[in-house]
């Protein structure tokens, strides 16, 4: 949606501002879901499984029913009309007579008390029967391996009719994807150089500040409310319609101020369904707050993935091939990490021209943790390989890096063979401003000639680039969001949004937008966005959508009220509407710039006359995108962000620790809306980045996870945080709000992909496993790495 | 589950001695290791927990006829606060600046540190290297008994000590070091705060012209307990700090040191970081 421009006096757009909800937040006001007490509440608690897989025989309620406090304990077998949740419908709330992973759902609870909960569940007796543990994907794979899913899933609808929810996956493939661009064969003959490489992608969780929580509760006419962190409200009220056998018109989703997303908060999970049952069974409102263990036991990981990948350039360094091949171990159920390869693939496919290529999935059942979806979306994890082969064939034909990547990066107005319309694209600026700012060239060559020197210590830069998604996704139906707007007596707007805050910033960034088109303060907003029976339908927080879907949606929306504000002043003062402008809360005169009257006071006149009118204004708005055929093509986002990366680490050979020292980052993002709200997002975003590069580890080992807790599962703290230096490239993009793009996911996607060029800039050694902890480098420093292994067959 | 029966709360050492005789108490100083540990799992309170927290006799350091004595209760944050330990006993202080954070080291006692017992507790190894003695009281009949131990036999295992169940720790003493010993310690984590070593190295000396002499050298999370390292310390004895010395040092550590393989690192990796580590330290005391 065209840019306007102003003189720089006049605009909001590209200056520092603050947060509207840090002044609440930064003094300990903000009240979260764990800070919400209803009157009569219970306290539910969740009975997991002991075994990773096993049989259930029985399961003894009896003295857990009897502990006094305790209102209510469920299993599967009160639930006779459960449905599965998730992306494949593969997976029951509370589980009937099998359980898959140590998470699962057995038993749960309702009590006076968490304590008293937590009592009862430790008097549940669950007779089990151990069966073989699927510990990883090529277990899972090999001949004869148990089936998870190796029945059809059967469930009994409220008419008493039976129904096949989920088909029986033997072999354990949950889900396959499948995509081809050109012809390799030709692209290997045509090769003068080609690499090849198995990469490991190692488990993360999200780690966000506010566990997972949900508070249910029926009022007497039977309708649900709930206190839900969910990042996806108007999808989630359907889908708690039908595994309750509901009308979601009846179900109400209210979202106090979330303390943390980051994807982790896309799909339902067990204990969301669980907490409604024991809320419909009490009649009582029902909270139920994870632990923080809990929350590392039972919340989703990033997708781990098992990557194959053969590359191929002319001695000129023009990209021939690529072909890959991955398997995800899926875990125990099917969540949105089975469903990365639609990001992966295009980063394969066309992050840099590369006429012929293979792209192939296999998502495959375990008995470990499921993933779901985590900002970046499966891009880390192809850029990590992509990136790594953009140096190695560089390296072997003798090419700068640089050089190389400009030679083969995107340009604008480049349709690439998978669909995707690059209308705007500043990756070329990027990979120059990137490399031009931390002097890439110089210090690149610099230090391999270093290699041999004595000095324990050793330097490295990395570079790596990515293209991700920046005017949604069209995965669903629509990929809208719907703005309802007004303006009271004083002028004051309130701003009704579909578009969920999850602590991004997008309720200053609408509020700005506004603001901007309206010609009054940032003060004069209220932003209301939490609230189903309130706000107009939106797809949802996720592919870095917010900002320039509900960014259009407002503008939309502030467009409609200002056209009725300059008609009423058409009217009133005998002119034409363009002939008039709005400007610090005031309607001005376009010529002379001179004030005529206050917007309140127009408003007021409009309300308190014959016409007796209202400012307020609805709008929808649909990006321009189109959904991807059978095969993956399409352009299936309005627009599309750009980054590079450099980064400089220092390499302890003598212990294998990595420091990473500074990160160039420079974003193509459109336009800058609010300066200080990007620069955190693309610094906290560096930092994510980090943290899967260098410290973060799920260790998760014969299906269990060994490390829930914030000791051994090590988040980057404060002195090991890089100096940043960040750079934006505005494009411009002519459907984004005020032509900017999204970006919330970018700044997360390259940095392990750079770090992992950096170190071997630094010493020599590339390292195809993550994370880069001290060990593991230090294995490789000394040629002791076991590197990963593709046993999966194909 | 054993649930607490009863909460103490003594004021005297000769009160929780007293509470201590009937058995089956769990002490709580800081709580930093006892409630991650319960929590867990790993740890089970008895069926008396007892508060020391109250008792203002246990906390600080005090000058004694040969050196000083640390009450139990004093805080990694009092350690880190103290002229006397910075300057007498610069390993030690090194050891408190480098454990846990800020919030950790307010309630985390040096009585729980050593009561613990972890292979990586952080201020064991200075401590070993200071040949500290740990004090115990009981008070089996009515009166108070005491008895101090040295370090290296207080420290019997992974979480295991010489301490009876009756037995409350009071305090660790130390001699004022010889004339010109002077300390290091180095821990190495993966990060810079807020990390368990991996491995960590104490070292104390006196130099006498280019040589070491009444060399102790000792080492954390290398082995069931934290160590002394004899050989290590032999190897080093009277000589000069040279890449002969050195090298000798380096190698004779492997006779000391017994890792394993746990989350923080491998067996393998715990032994070249000891070698790798040693070796620098050594170098830096062979060149200042
Ligand atoms: C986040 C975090 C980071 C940490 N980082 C470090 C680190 O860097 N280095 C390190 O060494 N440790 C670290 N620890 C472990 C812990 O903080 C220390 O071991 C601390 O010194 C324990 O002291 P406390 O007073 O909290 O002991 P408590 O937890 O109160 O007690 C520990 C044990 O000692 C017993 N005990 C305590 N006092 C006495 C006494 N006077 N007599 C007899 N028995 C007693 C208790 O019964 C219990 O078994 C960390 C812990 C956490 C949670």
């Amino acid at each position: 949606m065209n840019v306007r421009e102003k003189a720089s006096g006049d605009t909001l757009i590209g200056k520092r501002i603050p947060k509207m909800d840090a002044p609440q937040k930064a003094s300990g006001k903000t009240r979260y879901v764990h800070d919400i007490n209803l009157p009569g509440q219970l306290h539910a608690k969740i009975l997991r499984s002991a075994h990773a897989h096993a049989g259930i025989r029985s399961i003894d309620v009896s003295q857990a029913r009897s502990l006094r406090g305790v209102h209510a304990v469920i299993t599967a077998q009160d639930l006779p009309f459960q449905r599965p949740i998730g992306v494949a419908k593969d997976h029951l709330p509370l589980k009937r007579d099998r359980v898959r992973s140590l998470r699962d759902e057995i038993a749960a609870v309702a009590a006076d008390t968490e304590e008293i909960a937590e009592a009862a569940l430790k008097l549940i007796r669950v007779d089990y029967e151990p069966l073989p543990v699927v510990a990883t994907a090529e277990d899972a794979l090999r001949p004869g391996a148990p089936a998870l899913h190796g029945e059809d899933l059967v469930c009994v609808n409220r008419n008493g009719t039976t129904e096949v929810v989920h088909r029986a996956a033997p072999g354990n493939v949950a889900m396959t994807f499948d995509y081809s661009q050109g012809d390799i064969a030709r692209g290997e003959t045509e090769s003068d150089a080609i690499v090849e490489d198995v990469f490991w992608l190692h488990y993360v969780t999200h780690c966000c500040m506010g566990v997972s929580g949900v508070i249910a509760e029926f009022d007497s006419n039977g309708n649900l409310t709930l206190y839900s962190n969910s990042q996806v409200p108007f999808l989630h009220r359907r889908e708690f319609g039908e595994l309750l056998g509901m009308d979601p018109g009846r179900i109400r989703i209210i979202q106090p101020p979330i303390g943390g997303g980051f994807g982790s908060k896309l799909d339902i999970y067990p204990f969301e369904p669980i907490a409604i049952y024991l809320a419909q069974i009490t009649q009582r409102p029902v909270k139920l707050v994870f632990t923080r263990e809990e929350e590392f036991l039972a919340s989703p990981t990033r997708q781990p993935v098992l990557l194959k990948m053969r590359s191929g350039c002319t001695k000129d360094g023009i990209l021939t091939f690529r072909d890959v091949e991955t398997v995800h171990d899926n875990g125990a159920y099917t969540s949105w990490g089975a469903t990365t390869p639609f990001v992966m693939m295009q980063t394969i496919s066309s992050l840099y021209r590369v006429p012929n290529c293979n792209y192939q999935t296999r998502a495959i059942y375990s008995n470990n943790p499921y993933a779901g979806s985590f900002r970046g979306y499966g891009n880390l994890q192809a850029t990590f390989a992509v990136e790594a082969h953009m140096d190695r064939l560089a390296e072997s034909i003798g090419m700068d890096p640089l050089d190389f990547r400009l030679k083969n990066a995107q340009d604008p107005g480049e349709v690439t063979p998978q669909g995707m319309n690059f209308r705007t694209c500043g990756f070329k600026d990027c990979l120059r401003i990137a490399a031009e700012r931390s002097d890439y060239q110089r210090k690149h060559r610099d230090n391999v000639a270093r290699w041999r020197d004595p000095d324990p210590i050793k330097r490295g830069v990395g570079m790596a680039s990515m293209l991700h998604v920046g005017g949604g996704a069209k995965i669903y139906q629509s990929d809208g969001c719907g703005t309802i707007l007004k303006l009271d007596d004083f002028a004051h707007v309130t701003l009704i949004t579909g578009a969920s805050e999850i602590g991004q910033g997008s309720e200053t960034v609408l509020a700005q937008l506004v603001c901007e088109e309206l010609g009054l303060p940032l003060s004069s907003v209220t932003v209301v966005n939490n609230d189903t029976d309130v706000t107009p339908w939106d797809v949802g927080v996720h592919a870095s959508r917010t900002t320039f879907i509900a960014g259009n949606s407002a503008i939309g929306a502030a467009r409609k009220a200002k056209d009725k504000i300059l008609a009423a002043a058409a009217v009133k003062f005998d002119g034409k509407a363009d002939e008039y402008d709005l400007k610090g809360g005031i309607v001005v005169d376009r010529r002379t710039g001179n004030g005529l009257i206050e917007i309140d006071k127009l408003i007021r006149s409009l309300h308190f006359s014959e016409k007796a009118e209202l400012v307020m204004t609805t709008f929808y708005y649909e990006p321009p995108s189109q959904h991807q055929d059978k095969k993956f093509k399409g352009d299936v986002s309005a627009a599309y962000a750009w980054a590079t990366q450099v980064v400089e680490v220092e390499v302890d050979t003598r212990t294998g620790i990595v420091r990473l020292l500074k990160v160039n980052a420079a974003h193509d993002v459109g336009r800058v809306i609010n300066r200080l709200g990007i620069e955190g997002q693309i610094e906290g975003g560096i930092v994510m980045g980090q943290g899967y590069a260098l410290t973060e580890d799920l260790i998760v080992d014969h299906a269990v996870v060994r490390n829930p807790n914030f000791r051994d599962y090590k988040l980057v703290t404060a002195p090991e945080i890089p100096e940043m230096d960040v750079s934006f490239i505005e494009t411009m993009d002519g459907e984004g709000p005020q032509g900017a793009k999204g970006v919330g996911e970018a700044p997360a996607i390259c940095v392990a992909a750079a770090v992992a060029n950096a170190i071997y800039n630094a010493t020599g050694v590339r390292i195809t496993a993550l994370p880069f902890t001290p060990e593991r480098v230090y294995r490789a420093l000394r040629g002791q790495a076991k590197p990963p292994v593709w046993d999966v067959g194909s | 589950m054993t649930r607490v029966e009863r909460y103490l709360v003594p004021r005297t050492i000769a009160e929780a001695a007293g509470g201590l005789r009937d058995g089956n108490v769990t002490i709580f100083a800081g709580g930093t290791d006892l409630m991650p540990q319960s929590k867990s799992g790993k740890a089970k309170f008895g069926t008396c927990l007892m508060n020391i927290r109250r008792i203002g006799e246990l906390r600080g350091i005090k000058r004694t006829a040969s050196g000083f004595s640390i009450g139990a209760l004093t805080t990694i944050t009092d350690l880190r606060d103290s002229p006397e330990i910075k300057v007498g006993f610069p390993a030690l202080w090194r050891a408190s600046d480098h454990f846990a954070s800020d919030q950790i080291r307010n309630a985390a006692t040096i009585g729980g540190n050593l009561a613990n017992a972890s292979p990586a507790g952080d201020t064991l190894v200075p401590l070993l290297v200071f040949d500290a003695r740990v004090v115990l009281v009981s008070r089996p009949n009515g009166a108070l008994q005491t008895r101090t131990i040295p370090m290296t036999e207080f420290l019997v295992g992974p979480g295991k000590t010489s301490r009876r169940p009756d037995e409350l720790l009071t305090a660790v003493e130390m001699d004022a070091p010889p004339p010109g010993f002077t300390s290091r310690f180095f821990k190495f984590g993966t990060r810079p705060a807020l990390d368990i070593s991996t491995i960590s190295i104490g070292l104390g000396a006196v130099r006498d012209g280019e040589k070491l002499r009444n060399v102790r050298v000792a080492i954390g999370a290398a082995a069931p307990t934290p160590i002394r390292a004899p050989h290590v310390e032999e190897a080093l004895e009277g000589k000069v700090v040279d890449g002969a010395t050195i090298a000798a040092a380096v190698s004779a550590a492997d006779c000391d040191i017994r890792p394993i393989s746990d989350l923080r690192a491998s067996e393998w990796y715990r032994h070249e970081l000891v070698h790798n580590m040693l070796e620098r330290m050594l170098s830096d005391v062979g060149h200042g």
